[in-house]
Formats: C-alpha cells, sequence, structure tokens
C-alpha cells in the first residue's frame, strides 16, 4: 500500500454558541489510503459528522472555526486551501453522501441533471456528454432501467434508490476519497445491505479510499480494515478492525461493543442483562481538562478527571487513550 | 439495579418556552428598539392626555398654523384651528384600541375556523376551507367599505369590519399548524391516553401552535392600523372620535397648505406599525427553534 | 389459546387512497391484510419487518389509534375492537403505548410530572395528591430524580424522554404495553439502558409486551414470540429459539443475512441473501405470494398462488409453498 490519501492532523474545531466556545473537535488525527475503509465509529454528538465536514471544507459558517491541525490531500493542507480550490476538490476529487437521502436532493431537478451538473462543472463535460455520463453512473450504482430513470425526478425514487442516486452523484467525477455519512441510517435493513455491497463493490473495483461513519459496530466490522473511535470531540481508540472488535483497550469501546444485543443465529442466551453504558455525553460546553468518559466509566480513577491521557500503544498500529494503559504498563 | 441517569447538564430549573425565547428576543436588537417604541407609543397615549389636556375637537386658533407659529399649537393646527399635537395624543387611543381589537377578532375567528379543519380534516376541513377561500376572494377594502356603510361609521362597526375581512390569513396558518401537530406522536399519546378531541384541540394542539399564531396576530395588529387608516381616509370612521386616520381623512384635501396636519399623523402611524412588526419579527425568531442555537 | 391476554384476529386495516376524480377506481392501501396472534400475560410478542409491512400499522390498531377495518381484538374478556365512546375511553387504561420517538411523542408545553400525571387525571385515577404522589413514584421507578418532575420536555436528553414515556404508560397500571420502535431513535450507548429497564419492569409488574421493532438483534433479546411481516402479511411466526435457530420463510433469511454482524467481513464474499430492489407497493401487491417478485427462490407456483400461514411445527407457523411439510426448509441457505 502506498502511503495515505488523507491525512488528519490534530484537527481543532470550535463553534461560538451561546454558551460561549465550544471547542467540538479537540486534536482528531486519522488517515485513509487507496482502496481501504476507515470506520469512524460514536455516539451522536461525538464528532464524527464535524471530521467529515471539516474534511469537506463545509464547517458551518460563521460559528464554527477551524483553529488547528492540517488536512492533508495528496500532501496539500485543505485547511490552508482557498475556497475556490476546496469547490475544484468537493464533489471531484474528494466526495460525500449523507445520511438522509430525502432532503439531499433538489426536489426541482431530475435526477440525471443532479448527476449531470457535477460531472460538467468538474470534468468540463459537454451537456451531452454529462448526460451520458449520468446513465453511466446510475448503471453502476445499479438502479434498473437507468435510461429511463435519469429524466425521473427525486420524488419518483425510493429511499434506497435515492441514496444511490447519491451515491450516483457522489460517484461522477471518480474521487479518490468518498465519506459516506450514516449512510444506511434511515434505510430499511435489506437495503442498508445492499449499498453496503455496492460501497464495497467500489472500493475493490476503483480503490476508492472510503471513510464510514456509522454507530453501528456491526457495519464497521463487516465494512471498515481500521476504525477510529471518537468521544466527545476526540480519538480514543483506533487500530485495525479486529484488534477493536477483538482486543477493545478503551473502556468506551469495551462498553459500545458489549451494550449491543447482536443478532445470533442459532441458540441465544435468554435475555441476559446488557451492559449500560450509563448517563449521556456530556455536553461540550462543559467539558472540563479530564478525560471526558470518566463520568460514564467505571474503572475511572482520580487523576482521570485531571488530564485527558495521551495515546498508548497496545498493540500493532493499535492505540488508546487511557489511563488504565500507563497503570497496567506500570504494573 | 443501580441506574445513573445524570443529564450532565447543572441545571433543574424549569426553562419554559416562554422563558427561553424572551432570552433570545432579548438579544435581538430591532425587536428591543420596537419594544421600546411601542411602550413609548403606550405610555403617550394613556398619560398624555392627562399631561396635555387640550381637546382635539376644540379650535385653538387660526386655521393651518405652521408648526411653531402659535403658542397654543406646538405642531400647528389643522384646516380648521384645532391642534395637531393634541389630536396626535388623544387620537392614539382608539387607533391602537381599534388596531388591537380587530387583531383579535381576526385570531379568534382564524384560531377557530383553522384550528376545527386542521383537526378534522375531511368534509369540517373541505367546508371551513370553502369559507376561508370565500372571504379571501373577497375585495376586503370594497367589502369593509359596504359593511361601514351599512352599519354607520363607528368605532365598533370599523373594528368589526376589519376583523371580519382580515381573518383568512390566520385561519391557513392555524390550519397549517394543526395538520403538523396532529400527527406528532404526543397528540397520539394525548388520544391513548383517552383525551377527548376537544381536550386534544384547545388544551394540547393550541398552545404548541401558539407561536407562530402570536407572531402573525402582532403583525395583524400592525396591518389593522393601516387598513383603518385607509377607511379613515376614504372618509369611513367614526366623525366624532379623534382619531389618527381620522386627522389624515379630514385633512387629505389640505396636504398643500398644511402638510403638517397629515403628515404628523402619517408619522404616528408609520412609527407605530413599525414598531409593531419589529417586535413580530423579534418574536418569530425567539420562537423559530432552528434559530437558537446559532 | 385460552389464557391469552391480547387476541388478534384476522385483523385488517385498509386505507382508501384519494381518487384523481370522482370516476376513477376505488383503490385501497391494504396495510394490514388478515393478521392473528395471541399474547399471554407477562410475555413479550415482536413483530419485525420493513417500512411499509404493516408492524407499526397493526400496533396502532391493537391501541385503536387507527380505524379496523375488520377483525377482532380482544384484550382479555373485552372486545377493544368493538368499544366506542365512553367505554373505549375507560378500557384505554389497560393498553398503553410507548412510542418511537422521544422528541415528538411528549407535549412540549407541559412539565415532565404533568406529564406523566395526565393519565391518571384522564382516568381519574386517584385525588390530586394521590397522581403527584404516583408520579414521583413512577419517575423513581424509570430512573429519574424527583427534582426532574418540574422540568419541560426539551430539558432532558433522549433517553431521559423515552424513560418519562415509560413512566406514562405506566401511570394507568395498564395490563399491556405498546412499544413501537422504543430504542430505534436512541444512541446505542442509551439503547441498552432502556432495553433493560424494559426488562426490569416487566418482571416487577408482569407487563404484556407488544414490541414492534426493525431491529432483529433486539427482537431477538426481548421477545419470546416473534412474527416477520412483509407487505400488511405475517409470513412467519414462531417463538423466538425456532425463529432465529430454524428460520423456515427466505424473507426472514433475507432479513437475517442482512444484518450487519459483527465477525462477518463483507469482503470475504460470505454468501449472503441478497434481495434486489426494494419492497412494491402495498397499493397493488404481487399477485400469489406477495414476497415472490424479490424471492430468489420464486416459482412459478408462488407467482400464482398465495400461500397460507400453516403450522408446520408447534407454535412455528410460514407462510411458503417451499416449505415442507415436516417443517423443513430444502433451500436454506448453508449460512444461516
Amino acid at each position: 500500500m502506498s502511503g495515505p490519501l488523507l491525512e488528519v492532523e490534530g484537527l481543532k474545531v470550535e463553534f461560538d454558541t451561546w454558551d460561549g466556545r465550544v471547542r467540538v473537535l479537540d486534536g482528531v488525527s486519522l488517515s485513509v489510503s487507496p482502496g481501504e475503509t476507515l470506520g469512524i465509529v460514536g455516539e451522536s454528538g461525538c464528532g464524527k459528522s464535524m471530521t467529515a465536514l471539516a474534511v469537506m471544507g463545509l464547517v458551518p459558517k460563521p460559528a464554527g472555526h477551524v483553529t488547528g491541525g492540517a488536512i492533508r490531500y495528496r500532501g496539500e493542507d485543505l485547511v490552508k486551501a482557498s475556497d475556490g480550490r476546496m469547490r475544484d476538490l468537493r464533489g471531484n476529487r474528494i466526495a460525500m453522501i449523507f445520511q438522509e437521502p430525502m432532503t439531499s436532493l433538489n426536489p426541482v431537478f431530475t435526477v440525471g441533471d443532479q448527476i449531470a451538473e457535477t460531472a460538467r462543472l468538474h470534468l468540463g463535460l459537454s451537456p451531452a456528454e454529462a448526460r451520458k455520463r449520468a446513465v453511466e453512473m446510475l448503471r453502476a450504482v445499479h438502479i434498473p432501467e437507468a435510461e429511463r430513470r435519469v429524466a425521473e425526478y427525486p420524488h419518483q425514487f425510493s429511499g434506497g434508490m435515492r441514496q444511490r442516486v447519491m451515491i450516483a452523484m457522489a460517484l461522477a467525477c471518480e474521487p479518490e476519497v468518498l465519506i459516506a455519512d450514516e449512510p444506511t441510517t434511515a434505510l430499511d435493513v435489506t437495503v442498508q445491505a445492499q449499498i453496503f455491497d455496492l460501497l464495497e463493490e467500489l472500493r475493490a473495483a476503483e480503490g476508492t479510499a472510503i471513510v464510514l461513519i456509522t454507530h453501528d459496530m456491526g457495519a464497521t466490522a463487516e465494512m471498515a480494515d481500521r476504525v477510529v473511535v471518537m468521544y466527545a470531540g476526540r480519538k480514543v481508540e483506533e487500530g485495525p478492525v479486529d484488534a477493536i472488535l477483538g482486543n477493545p483497550a478503551h473502556p468506551y469501546t469495551q462498553g459500545l461493543l458489549a451494550c449491543r444485543p447482536n443478532l445470533q443465529l442459532g441458540h441465544a442466551a435468554a435475555r441476559p442483562q446488557l451492559h449500560e453504558i450509563p448517563g449521556v455525553v456530556p455536553p461540550l460546553h462543559l467539558l472540563g481538562r479530564g478525560c471526558a468518559f470518566a463520568d460514564r466509566c467505571p474503572r475511572a480513577m482520580p487523576r482521570c478527571g485531571e488530564a485527558f491521557p495521551p495515546a498508548y500503544d497496545v498493540g500493532e498500529s493499535h492505540a488508546a487513550a487511557c489511563w488504565l494503559l500507563e497503570e497496567a504498563r506500570a504494573a | 439495579m443501580v441506574e445513573e441517569t445524570g443529564d450532565g447538564r447543572p441545571e433543574t430549573k424549569a426553562r419554559g418556552l416562554w422563558r427561553e425565547a424572551w432570552s433570545v428576543f432579548r438579544r435581538n436588537r430591532a425587536a428591543l428598539v420596537g419594544l421600546a417604541l411601542l411602550a413609548i407609543i403606550a405610555l403617550v397615549v394613556v398619560l398624555g392626555p392627562m399631561a396635555y389636556p387640550v381637546d382635539p375637537f376644540d379650535i385653538v386658533g387660526a386655521p393651518k398654523a405652521r408648526p411653531g407659529a402659535e403658542a397654543e399649537a406646538p405642531l400647528g393646527t389643522d384646516y380648521l384651528g384645532r391642534d395637531v399635537l393634541a389630536g396626535l395624543i388623544k387620537g392614539g387611543r382608539p387607533t391602537l384600541l381599534v388596531g388591537f381589537c380587530a387583531a383579535l377578532i381576526t385570531a379568534l375567528i382564524g384560531i377557530t375556523i383553522g384550528a376545527l379543519g386542521g383537526f378534522y380534516g375531511r368534509w369540517v376541513d373541505g367546508v371551513l376551507g370553502r369559507v376561508t377561500e370565500f372571504f379571501q376572494v373577497l375585495p376586503a377594502l370594497l367589502f369593509a367599505m359596504v359593511l361601514i356603510t351599512l352599519f354607520a361609521p363607528s368605532l365598533l362597526t370599523v373594528t368589526l369590519a376589519i376583523g371580519i375581512v382580515a381573518w383568512t390569513s390566520m385561519a391557513r396558518l392555524t390550519r397549517a399548524e394543526y395538520l403538523r401537530i396532529r400527527e406528532l406522536e404526543y397528540v397520539r399519546a394525548a388520544r391513548s391516553i383517552g383525551a377527548s378531541n376537544a381536550r386534544i384541540i384547545w388544551r394540547i394542539i393550541l398552545p404548541n401552535a401558539m407561536p407562530p399564531i402570536m407572531v402573525s396576530a402582532t403583525l395583524a395588529t400592525g396591518s389593522a392600523i393601516l387598513f383603518e387608516a385607509g377607511l379613515s381616509f376614504l372618509g369611513l370612521s367614526d366623525p366624532n372620535i379623534m382619531s389618527w386616520g381620522l386627522m389624515i381623512g379630514s385633512n387629505r384635501n389640505y396636504l398643500r397648505e398644511a402638510w403638517w396636519a397629515v403628515t404628523f399623523p402619517g408619522l404616528a402611524i408609520f412609527v407605530t406599525v413599525l414598531a409593531i412588526s419589529l417586535v413580530g419579527d423579534g418574536l418569530n425568531d425567539a420562537f423559530n427553534p432552528k434559530l437558537r442555537t446559532r | 389459546m385460552s389464557d391469552a391476554l391480547l387476541d388478534v384476529s384476522d385483523l385488517r386495516v385498509h386505507f382508501p387512497l384519494r381518487r384523481a376524480t370522482p370516476f376513477a377506481p376505488k383503490r385501497t392501501v391494504k396495510a394490514v391484510d388478515g393478521v392473528s396472534f395471541a399474547l399471554a400475560k407477562g410475555r413479550t410478542f415482536g413483530i419485525v419487518g420493513e417500512s411499509g409491512s404493516g408492524k407499526t400499522t397493526t400496533a396502532l390498531a391493537v391501541m385503536r389509534l387507527t380505524e379496523i377495518t375488520s377483525g377482532a381484538v380482544r384484550l382479555g374478556d373485552e372486545s377493544l375492537s368493538a368499544l366506542e365512546g365512553e367505554a373505549l375511553r375507560r378500557a384505554r387504561r389497560r393498553v398503553q403505548m410507548i412510542f418511537q420517538d422521544p422528541y415528538s411523542s411528549l407535549n412540549p408545553r407541559m412539565r415532565a410530572g404533568a406529564i406523566v400525571a395526565e393519565p391518571m387525571e384522564l382516568m381519574q385515577v386517584g385525588t390530586e395528591t394521590e397522581c403527584r404522589e404516583r408520579a414521583q413514584e413512577l419517575f423513581a421507578q424509570v430512573g429519574l430524580r424527583s427534582d426532574q418532575l418540574q422540568l419541560f420536555p426539551h430539558q432532558f436528553s433522549g433517553g431521559q424522554r423515552q424513560r418519562i414515556g415509560i413512566a406514562r404508560a405506566l401511570a394507568t397500571k395498564p395490563e399491556l404495553v405498546v412499544c413501537d420502535e422504543p430504542v430505534s431513535a436512541l444512541d446505542v450507548a442509551i439503547q441498552a439502558q432502556i432495553l433493560n429497564l424494559l426488562v426490569k419492569l416487566q418482571e416487577e409488574y408482569g407487563l404484556a409486551y407488544l414490541f414492534i421493532s426493525h431491529d432483529l438483534g433486539v427482537v431477538q433479546y426481548l421477545c419470546d414470540e416473534v412474527a416477520v411481516m412483509y407487505l400488511g402479511r405475517m409470513v412467519e411466526q414462531a417463538p423466538r429459539e425456532a425463529l432465529f435457530g430454524n428460520p423456515l420463510h427466505p424473507y426472514t433469511w433475507a432479513l437475517l443475512s442482512a444484518v450487519p454482524r459483527v465477525g462477518r467481513r463483507r469482503r470475504d464474499g460470505a454468501a449472503r441473501l441478497r434481495l434486489e430492489g426494494d419492497p412494491p407497493s402495498p397499493i397493488s401487491p404481487p399477485p400469489g405470494c406477495r414476497f415472490s417478485s424479490r424471492c430468489p427462490y420464486a416459482e412459478a407456483r408462488c407467482k400464482a398462488e398465495e400461500p397460507v400461514l400453516r403450522e408446520v411445527r408447534p407454535g412455528h407457523r410460514v407462510a411458503c409453498h417451499l416449505v415442507r411439510e415436516d417443517g423443513t426448509a430444502p433451500l436454506r441457505p448453508a449460512t444461516l
């Protein structure tokens, strides 16, 4: 594998709110290489969507600011890139698909027009070529009768089909990085499986780097090569998918894995008590200096409230930010 | 089982929608200016007649005296020699009263019709919808004029006439809110615990539909004042009660010789309506949850 | 079943569609089309299915929150589907509902305590002070503090709001609680809290749950008996062990195989049952078996003749032509 295609380093994003300035992302680092799928996992409010928006240069203005760190695409720092340069890259080299396929498409244009627009904008295709491209893309995402459906409007498509259209739009310029933010949350489980198959097919055929943002450990397990676990704006654990699932080091990751009643084929014990992560993600403006998870952590120690722990290596390219790991090392 | 459900929020003080709305409203400078203007206008209208007890129907000097020309009439006199300042101070009361009461009538009719149509749907909505449309396509000014000429121009008829021609937009707004809210799960929940239709319509949906209705009612007050001024301009206001509209209406033929007798009441109406609109906009922002967190 | 608390038989809910012109043919959506099941006291019956399967409509019909076209819903010795007016209002205390969306299911203009006390006031259970005391008690039971009674819904987190909704549902001491996707709008970590709470309350009060969900993991965790719905019909119904251990209907296989699971890699091309396309519209379901248009195993017979729901093993019922009389499904993929 060559070097990373997209590299986020120490990213900090702050928001102005009525409760004052709030740090939404605090030193988030991650990277993704061609042909690789990176999963970002966490509860809502952990900053996973904001990370995606920051990479796309879409941090909501004027309240949000990128206040530190770098986002490097092929070595070029996107934090410093001009708006024009970002427009060139966005939808062209780096594309994103969103959670809500219902509201992400413009209802007054045909889906063909919307796909063609991206292609014309970035690839400079003629209208006729762009239209051909739109049909090709619809076919690529397995929409039946693409020639006919290209002239239809979003409301004529079902939820799953709309998400395919979104993916077709995102892929129209053959992006190198595809960010999928909870792409199947609004979809039925059989349709979700189709969308995941489609993403996997893309990765395998085109070598697209995929960043899959999800709260579903099962989806992560099936799709991702590496996983980043986020909590309250920070990365708390990162590692290869097998290590994260099989040997999670951070209590939050352990909690996330244990609290889900996972589907088991065949015999399953009757109603074991589910592991709970007590409480909720704290509001970001109330975060102290220490580990944000300490309040909910079953193994919290006094020092957890005092300072945020650094990341400790716990295995091959597997690291977690937790004081317990230092204790374990000392012992 | 020990259940930790701490919400991480330090406050356990109840903050209702109105308190939250006020905290947003407070930060809106334009709305605060509007509120201050309204307060000043209210003060002048309520206490002014005591501080400046000149009868606006009394002839205090030469007709069409310029502002400042006569000591008795600092803002000049009208075509009959009546004090313009006295008219401004005394005339505010009926003007505001008509505006406020007309808006109230608008709200009563509009909310009732909109609520019933939106809640029951089907044929009820069909019938009420047609009624609303009927009133909507009536030329409002002409219809109001007909009503007033039929029943003689008095404050009451003017108020009623404005109320009757102006409620349609309120009804449509209320209906839309009811259509939206009646599908929400808390309405379903209310039904499942045995709440009656009347309770659901008035006690459960209405308070939730109130914010946009409040905004609309505020703005309706402004337009009722304008409407009243328009009727007065056409000579259709109570000639025995001094109002800003009557001042404009009776002096309109002398606009060229005595501009002040028309301009000052006109300004008074303009400032009042502007203040109301500013407050209305402020309320709109304050109630709109999308703007809650910047 | 004679000891059934809830007995639903041949339930149908059809919605008329608005016609474009008065002369256009009448069209109806058969949201629920002939559903029968029974639920004993203290047990949990789960209904799974995708959007448009009719599972939520079934729940609303049991609650009498939507009009029943035909069929009967009995609660103990009372025929819920036959009651009207005041009698229905009074019967409502016996069956309550927990809603999906913790944000829209609580009236934003009422304080939490009033929300929980409201059902008791409407049902005229006890005096005002008794209502208040009971609200406090319920609050403690669902894991909320009594100083939070005065707060408004928006001051609570999603999980806490769902706890308020649960307290409200328990206020009239119901025998049956209908849970419509009670955890699907919550964060994963919060789901476990609510599921544990539901289990605890069931044990304490001997509640029966009718549990509607699209989440097979949650259903397997919570339900004693499970029905799978597709386009308004039940295609399979079985005790939990049988449904997850020996699923018989191809649609059940597809659902089970679609759920992302830890311990399976998509890229290994694990043999999964893939369904093409989306469910057809319930306005014009395909002839014969409703699943035949998407079923990878469908034969000519499936498209012509609608299979009936038949009992192939004790308690295990399935509507599929391909299941043998001895209760085996020869075509089931080995991975399931």
